[in-house]
């Protein structure tokens, strides 16, 4: 392996933020449907913030949940509202569950994943069909444990991480929102995809194409 | 005009055509016999024979006759919309779904409660649907429960209605057994019972009740039961199947884990219908999806927004057939499946209102940056102030009482968005909050500002968190709660949730706070002035925020600064009551009525929960949401003291004018505070704010 653990995950961090940024509009428009169509700008926000904050690191000293830590504090202090303290504690859980990690093998990205996941929840109180970010976080945690217990190779894991987020962000077509802005909305929220579920898969996609290749 | 035109008529070829029309109408019709025939059709209720009699044309004629005076225009049918909207949707889902038949009552109906209506109508279904001789299986819920109480004696025999699942605990009013005795009892059917708990503790227990002789005969007649009638529960948060005692919660989550949206007669579906496995499958006693599919006539009885994803999962699965829901519910099962156009043929009925040449999409607003307004609001209010509040450390987001804090004393932090002033900063000072966290227009700050906030009140005896319970403030406090205790500062939390209007009162924890945020500040601030304890101070809070009653109406939506739009609608005869203070929806949309009407429609639903009686007091509220004025607040303000002199309430204060406001949106709430000694005292508590001054 040619780079550090710390740095893969900076290049990830990277990633994420490239792919939001490219996906920034979009995003946007989703929540116009449902929201105030600003989900874009925030997320951009969120992750430009990150990735400036993560710059200040000494690589070669900084360990993975020191990245996950600065970029918890980076995402909460950019971005207000409910997503900065969702995504916030998402990096802060997944900090702490990779404090004795040294590598960041597929056990360690089961264990971001499935981190970033629960702290979610937490933060947010929420639930699967909610239509949140957890319908693809919560999925994609779950194929993530799932592909780690059989066994399967980076490709494998990845395809079925990303497939999972994707097919339950999808589902949030069906729901309707009760948590944040776009309970407002209630029922009109029907038919539209969730800004924050579409968000995490891209984040998602982001993490696999990086970490995946890079391994 | 002649009548030429009859004969010409394909519809009038025939033994018509051999007669002159001209002479077959006589002088007393006039020479119109279109009006004629419409009028013995629609308003004598004639029938098109009779009709032919007594013109002396044929029937043929009398038909193209009605036929031609509908083009012409003599005759306009119209249907009420709301029956034809839930025409058209009932069809709709009943092409889509392939089902045999659906019954969808309007929506728009506030008459009666949903329940009743969706009841009144699965007995309609019943009725047409149950022959004699038929087994018909019935599940439980409210809405099935419903069905039983409007079903009516039918003049069948032989029926048998049976239980399609175990019993439950009697703790709620619509278990199976009350279900399918009282649907049976209705239709003058016999009544088979499942006498086996619908779950049981172990699937080796489940096969040994299987094997019991009476639950074989049981389940026999189940076997053979031709028609169904079941409710759809949804697996939401607030849905009652987490309520009934049907299911313990632990196995919920782990079938919510598994991806189940709803329950089919005690079964989980995912959301493409198919089942999902759990721990409670071999547990549970009752009729097996796969033999609810196989019955020929499967009736679902469900509405309700919340329950569109699970309905929408039973209609995939092919659960139903026979589906009975309400328009809303129906028009949203079709949007979330992707139908669409449904819309544009349901509005194709003209529109009443017009857009006028003169309309404006922008608000006039005094700005430089939009994207500002919220700093340049800030600095002036600093400015303004100064006698009151300043800057933690420089910063106009987190600001501090000028001689709030002090050792000893339990510090008070409030805070939200913007765009409510004078909430939150207006209720800073001596006396009442210590410092407040301010956010931007309608979104919560961030949890750094609230931590600087809880260190600058901080007296070293704990601080009091109070805010107005919204997703996003709840986990910015909660966050900044977690790191001030960190440093060692000792934080609890009172969530105001005095919208009565917002949520039931079985979820009374779910509402929202809203102009009630007033009184309950008041009463914390007091509390903590007069040094008591934190739990003290926490328990009076929440005194005052259980004791604190607000509905809002909005009349007109509220623009932003940097869209300078309305970020809603409400439509030009329209009012909401209970519209929240970011324009969340409220209990019912209608036509505005009078002053006085809409103060009781609000004064009803506070005496409603406020159990005040003769020689009680209270506090009351008067607030404007922004733009309107202190001529209406006092129309208003003087029925509430109507209303209340006739309970021989007594009022021990009021305030009437801008306390928590919505932008500029046009409107008003009105909160009643009922004090008892210990909160009338705190309420006089002397404060130096600088919207309210208590000496």
């Amino acid at each position: 392996m040619s780079e550090n653990a710390a740095r893969r995950l900076v290049s990830m961090f990277q990633a994420i933020s490239d792919a939001v940024e490219a996906e920034k509009d979009h995003l946007s428009e989703l929540d116009g449907a449902i929201g105030d169509a600003d989900h874009g700008t925030t997320m951009s926000l969120g992750f430009l913030a990150v990735k400036a904050e993560l710059a200040k690191l000494d690589l070669d000293e900084a360990h993975i949940s020191d990245v996950m830590a600065t970029a918890a504090g980076a995402f909460l202090n950019a971005v207000g509202a409910s997503t900065g303290p969702l995504y916030a504690t998402a990096f802060r859980r997944a900090a702490q569950a990779v404090a004795d990690k040294t590598e960041l093998d597929l056990a360690t990205c089961a264990a971001i994943i499935d981190a970033m996941g629960s702290g979610m929840r937490e933060r947010g109180k929420g639930q699967r069909g909610d239509k949140t970010m957890l319908d693809a976080w919560l999925p994609a945690a779950d194929a993530a444990a799932t592909a780690l217990a059989e066994n399967k190779s980076a490709d494998g894991f990845w395809h079925d991480v990303v497939a999972s987020a994707e097919a339950g962000a999808n589902a949030t077509r069906s729901m309707i929102a009760t948590k944040g802005r776009a309970a407002r909305v209630r029922e009109r929220s029907l038919g539209h995809v969730d800004p924050g579920a579409a968000s995490s898969v891209v984040i998602l996609r982001a993490m696999a194409s990086s970490l995946n290749n890079a391994a | 005009m002649t009548s030429k035109t009859s004969s010409s008529r394909k519809g009038g070829a025939g033994r018509s055509a051999t007669t002159d029309p001209s002479d077959a109408i006589p002088l007393r019709y006039g020479d119109d016999p279109y009006v004629w025939a419409c009028w013995l059709y629609y308003e004598d209720g004639m029938t098109q024979g009779e009709i032919a009699d007594a013109m002396g044309v044929s029937r043929a004629t009398v038909n193209s006759y009605l036929a031609d005076a509908r083009e012409k225009g003599i005759v306009n049918i119209s249907l009420e919309p709301a029956r034809l909207a839930s025409l058209t949707i009932a069809q709709e889902l009943k092409r889509h779904f392939g089902l045999s038949d659906c019954l969808v009552v309007p929506s728009d109906d506030n008459a009666r409660p949903l329940i009743d209506r969706l009841g009144v109508a699965g007995a309609m279904a019943l009725q047409k649907l149950v022959k004699s001789g038929d087994t018909l299986a019935v599940s439980w819920g409210r809405t099935v429960m419903s069905v039983g109480e409007h079903a009516e004696a039918q003049a069948l025999q032989d029926m048998t209605v049976v239980q399609a699942t175990g019993g439950t605990t009697a703790a709620f009013s619509y278990t199976p057994e009350l279900c399918a005795a009282s649907i049976a009892r209705a239709i003058g059917a016999r009544c088979v019972g499942i006498t086996a708990p619908a779950i049981v503790k172990s699937g080796a227990l489940r096969q040994m009740l299987l094997d019991e002789p009476l639950l074989l005969e049981q389940f026999a007649t189940l076997s053979q039961a031709n028609r169904i009638l079941f409710g759809i529960s949804s697996l939401r948060p607030n849905s009652t199947i987490h309520t009934s005692g049907f299911f313990d919660t632990v196995s919920l989550q782990d079938y919510l884990a598994a991806g189940a949206v709803g329950v089919v007669a005690g079964r989980f579906i995912d959301e493409r219908g198919r089942p999902v496995s759990g721990p409670l499958d071999d547990r549970t006693v009752g009729i097996s999806l796969d033999v609810l599919r196989r019955i020929g006539t499967r009736i679902a009885v469900a509405g309700g927004f919340d329950k569109v994803p699970a309905l929408l999962a039973a209609l995939r699965g092919g659960y139903v057939n026979v589906l009975i829901t309400d328009a809303a519910t129906g028009h949203g099962i079709l949007r979330a499946d992707g139908v669409t156009g449904l819309d544009a043929r349901m509005s194709q009925r003209p529109k009443l209102a017009q857009t006028p040449s003169s309309y404006r999409t922008h608000v006039k607003k005094f700005l430089n940056n939009p994207n500002e307004v919220v700093e340049e609001m800030l600095d002036g209010v600093v400015r303004a102030h100064r006698d009151y509040i300043e800057p933690i450390n420089g910063s106009h987001r987190a600001l501090v009482a000028k001689s709030g804090p002090r050792p000893g004393k339990v510090g008070l932090v409030i805070g939200g968005g913007t765009g409510h002033e004078p909430c939150f900063l207006g209720y800073v000072g001596k006396g009442l909050a210590d410092a407040v966290a301010v956010g931007n227009i309608f979104s919560s700050p961030p949890p750094d500002p609230i931590v600087q906030c809880a260190v600058a009140a901080s007296g070293g005896e704990g601080v009091l968190f109070v805010y107005g319970n919204y997703a996003g403030d709840v986990m910015n406090f909660e966050m900044a709660a977690e790191i001030a205790e960190e440093k060692g500062i000792k934080v609890r939390t009172v969530l105001t949730t005095d919208d009565i209007a917002s949520s039931p009162i079985e979820d009374r924890e779910g509402r929202r706070g809203v102009a009630g945020n007033f009184f309950i500040f008041k009463i914390a601030g007091a509390a903590c002035d007069q040094g008591l304890s934190l739990d003290a101070c926490e328990a009076v809070t929440r005194k005052a925020n259980l004791r604190t009653y607000t509905v809002g109406v909005a009349l007109e939506p509220c623009a932003m600064p940097q869209t300078r739009r309305h970020n809603f609608e409400i439509g030009p005869d329209d009012m909401e009551i209970g519209m929240g203070i970011h324009g969340e929806p409220g209990v019912t949309r209608e036509r505005i009525k009078p002053a006085d009407d809409i103060t009781d429609a609000i004064m009803d639903n506070i005496f409603k929960e406020m159990k005040a009686t003769s020689g009680d007091r209270v506090a009351v509220l008067i607030n404007s949401f922004g733009a309107t004025p202190l001529m209406e607040l006092y129309i208003l303000y003087r029925r509430v003291a109507q209303r209340l002199a006739a309970k021989n309430i007594e009022i021990e204060a009021n305030w009437i004018g801008h306390y928590c406001t919505s932008l500029d949106m046009v409107g008003a709430s009105i909160s009643i505070l009922h004090l008892d000694q210990e909160l009338t005292g705190l309420l006089h508590h002397p404060c130096e704010t600088a919207f309210l001054r208590i000496n």
